[in-house]
């Protein structure tokens, strides 16, 4: 394995607004690896630097063995960047706009018709191919950036937020695309809001405040949460949720929808005690499970020990 | 320099200008329009000027002399007044643009060789209209006069060697002196480089569409961008080089004196001269609002009055001077002119071409410089 990406100490500058501050990344050739943090962090300036969009304020980055400030250039190459917002050629058919950027990455014109036809199959878009990109889907135009992104097989990936806006059959379709160019030895580096997402990806980075606060699988990231977690189905939400911060032995209450998640000392221990306190205080409680932890309850968790650390300063 | 990467933008612009109906509309009709419009509204001969007349002579010479005058429908005799009192009420109302007050003394000074004793009033709010009737009555009088000087020649026989002055002046090349045939090669010229106003627009458009975000991450030369933007409507442009000396030839009956290739050769130039200074505007600006204003600032309002179309730029102060010079419309006007009025070839206009060239080199060189491939 080697290292496709290396930075140290990376920042970068919006007049005194630190967006990325001395990030140190280090992503092997090969990586899923999942850019996640709350909406602010510097995810999307993140991205940019690594694509060679934005200028470094501070420190220095390789990517594909180019230096990242002298040889942005020579990067763009090995690089399919996909930004945010959509940003294909809205008058351009879903062909044209893969013909556009064939040639822009000087697509060997032997292999173009092989590559298009594969990329089409790929993506799903054989069928509308003649279409107008603005005609298609959220979801169809996600699928045609990728592919563009695609049309000169990059070795490194760089998405933004891909699955933004975009339903939950198209995000999963959209996933099973990016699981098989990590199983073809792409390297994918990928922001999401989305934890289940985080939860497929090899190694994922928790950014906050423009640094990179966790750096690791999506296993031990969970592991980080102290406690074992309850769920809990109340019948009175608020009165059930007052409650809960109350009981002994609960380190933490989250809260989804109706539902309440408990972060307790000893699952096995006190999940009767814990029915057992509702019951005594006249809550009626539909049902009570210990459930295992995902990646959501890990992030809210160790965003809310961010929070109160900043606010603590 | 890669002409892949070039043509593949130019393709993808030509797609999305004809795509576009609102700008193929923009950059095909609106130089037409243009052309139409300014021609009508600059150049519109003065016709029934309305005017009042206080004759306070009376008298048969004073009453053919404002027949005279109002013959031929340059003025029109609105009313004939009686008092001082009226014509100033007919004047503050903007019912008359010029008022004429006729002297007791009018035919008896005639007849006596004393000369006209005329007053003419006008409406100073408006001049143009004052002042065409303060000519035109000028102009009439002295015929009246001449008229006069020549009856008592006549009666006084060999006599005397008197003789009414006769200049002729003769005009070259615009033999009729009608202002379109000079003002319409000189707002061709300034209506052809339209297209650098949509040229300024589309990156900013890029910008706006977060599509240029992505062009930045690919390999494509900065340069081969600005030029790929810029053949297409080079392209369009030579459309309109075609169809409006054609549309000014046949509605305006300008004569076409030159060499039809050397104007659309030296018109491609100019096309790509005011191009480059559009695309400059595009480098620079980030929104197409912003591009937009900045090109009327930029390209129009001096098109307008420092190419010399309308005001002659010798007698512009000298920092003006060296700014027309940088306007690639300044050299077109000249260019336009001498082909369509004066039919002359490279070997006057060489000068003006090579100008064309380098400030085309110039604008795009500036603008491949300080366009970075970079969001900030």
């Amino acid at each position: 394995m080697t290292a496709i990406i290396e930075t140290q100490g990376l920042t970068r500058l919006y007049k005194d607004n630190r967006a990325v501050d001395g990030l140190d990344l280090d992503i092997q050739s090969g990586e899923l690896f999942g850019l996640v943090g709350p909406d602010g962090a510097g995810k999307t300036t993140t991205l940019r630097l690594l694509a060679g969009l934005l200028f470094i304020s501070e420190g220095s980055a390789t990517v594909a063995e180019f230096d990242l400030a002298s040889q942005s250039e020579a990067i763009k190459p090995n690089i399919g960047y996909m930004a945010q917002q959509f940003s294909l050629y809205a008058e351009l058919s879903v062909l044209e706009n893969l013909l556009f950027f064939a040639d822009i990455y000087d697509v060997k014109k032997d292999k173009l018709q092989e590559r298009v036809d594969r990329l089409l199959t790929f993506a799903g878009l054989t069928e509308f191919k003649d279409r107008r990109a603005a005609h298609l889907s959220g979801g169809m135009q996600k699928k045609l950036a990728l592919s563009c992104t695609l049309i000169h097989q990059p070795p490194l990936l760089l998405l933004d937020e891909p699955t933004t806006g975009v339903d939950p059959v198209s995000r999963r379709e959209f996933w099973n695309i990016l699981t098989e160019l990590h199983m073809e030895g792409t390297t994918i580096i990928v922001s999401t809001p989305y934890m289940d997402e985080a939860d497929r990806c090899s190694r994922v980075g928790l950014m906050y405040e423009g640094k990179l606060v966790i750096c690791d699988t999506p296993k031990n990231i969970r592991a980080q949460l102290k406690g074992d977690l309850i769920e809990v189905f109340p019948d009175d939400w608020q009165a059930a949720h007052q409650l809960a911060q109350t009981l002994p032995g609960v380190l933490e209450v989250q809260t989804y929808g109706e539902t309440l998640h408990l972060f307790v000392d000893d699952g096995a221990k006190q999940l009767k005690a814990i029915e057992k306190s509702f019951n005594k205080n006249g809550i009626s409680i539909s049902s009570i499970r210990a459930a295992p932890t995902r990646m959501e309850e890990a992030f809210i968790s160790l965003i809310r020990r961010l929070e109160d650390e900043t606010s603590a300063k | 320099m890669s002409f892949r990467h070039i043509w593949a933008v130019t393709r993808k612009e030509l797609n999305h200008i004809i795509r576009d109906r609102s700008t193929l509309i923009l950059v095909l009709l609106t130089p037409t329009a243009l052309l139409l419009l300014m021609a009508y509204a600059l150049t519109a001969d003065l016709k029934n000027v309305p005017i009042a007349v206080l004759d306070y002579d009376r008298s048969a010479l004073s009453r053919s002399f404002v027949s005279q005058i109002t013959a031929g429908g340059d003025l029109e005799l609105y009313a004939q007044v009686d008092t001082f009192d009226e014509l100033e009420d007919l004047l503050m109302h903007g019912k008359v643009k010029a008022a004429l007050v006729i002297d007791p003394a009018f035919s008896s000074d005639l007849m006596a060789l004393r000369g006209l004793p005329l007053q003419i009033i006008i409406d100073g709010t408006e001049p143009e209209s004052g002042g065409f009737a303060v000519d035109h009555i000028a102009w009439r009088a002295e015929e009246f006069v001449n008229r006069a000087l020549e009856d008592q020649i006549q009666a006084m026989g060999s006599m005397t060697s008197l003789q009414p002055i006769d200049l002729r002046v003769r005009t070259w090349y615009n033999p009729s002196l009608k202002p379109r045939v000079d003002l319409i090669p000189g707002l061709i010229s300034m209506v052809l480089g339209f297209p650098a106003l949509s040229v300024a627009l589309t990156l900013a458009h890029e910008r706006e569409h977060g599509t240029l975000e992505q062009l930045m991450a690919t390999p494509i030369g900065r340069a081969e961008l600005l030029l790929g933007k810029m053949i297409p409507y080079v392209l369009v442009g030579l459309v309109n080089v075609i169809v409006i000396p054609i549309l000014a030839m046949i509605w305006f009956k300008i004569p076409f004196n030159g060499n039809p290739i050397l104007f659309f050769f030296l018109s491609a130039i100019f096309l790509f001269a005011i191009l480059s200074m559009g695309i400059l505007i595009g480098v620079f600006m980030k929104t197409q609002a912003a591009a937009l204003a900045l090109s009327f600032l930029l390209i129009f309002f001096p098109g307008f009055f420092l190419t010399g179309i309308f005001f002659p730029i010798a007698s512009m102060p000298e920092i003006m001077r060296l700014e027309a010079l940088g306007l690639p419309g300044t050299h077109y006007a000249i260019i336009t002119r001498g082909v369509f009025l004066t039919a002359i070839g490279l070997d006057v206009l060489w000068p003006y071409a090579v100008m064309l060239v380098l400030l085309g080199f110039a604008f795009t060189g500036v603008a491949a410089l300080f366009f970075r491939k970079k969001l900030g």
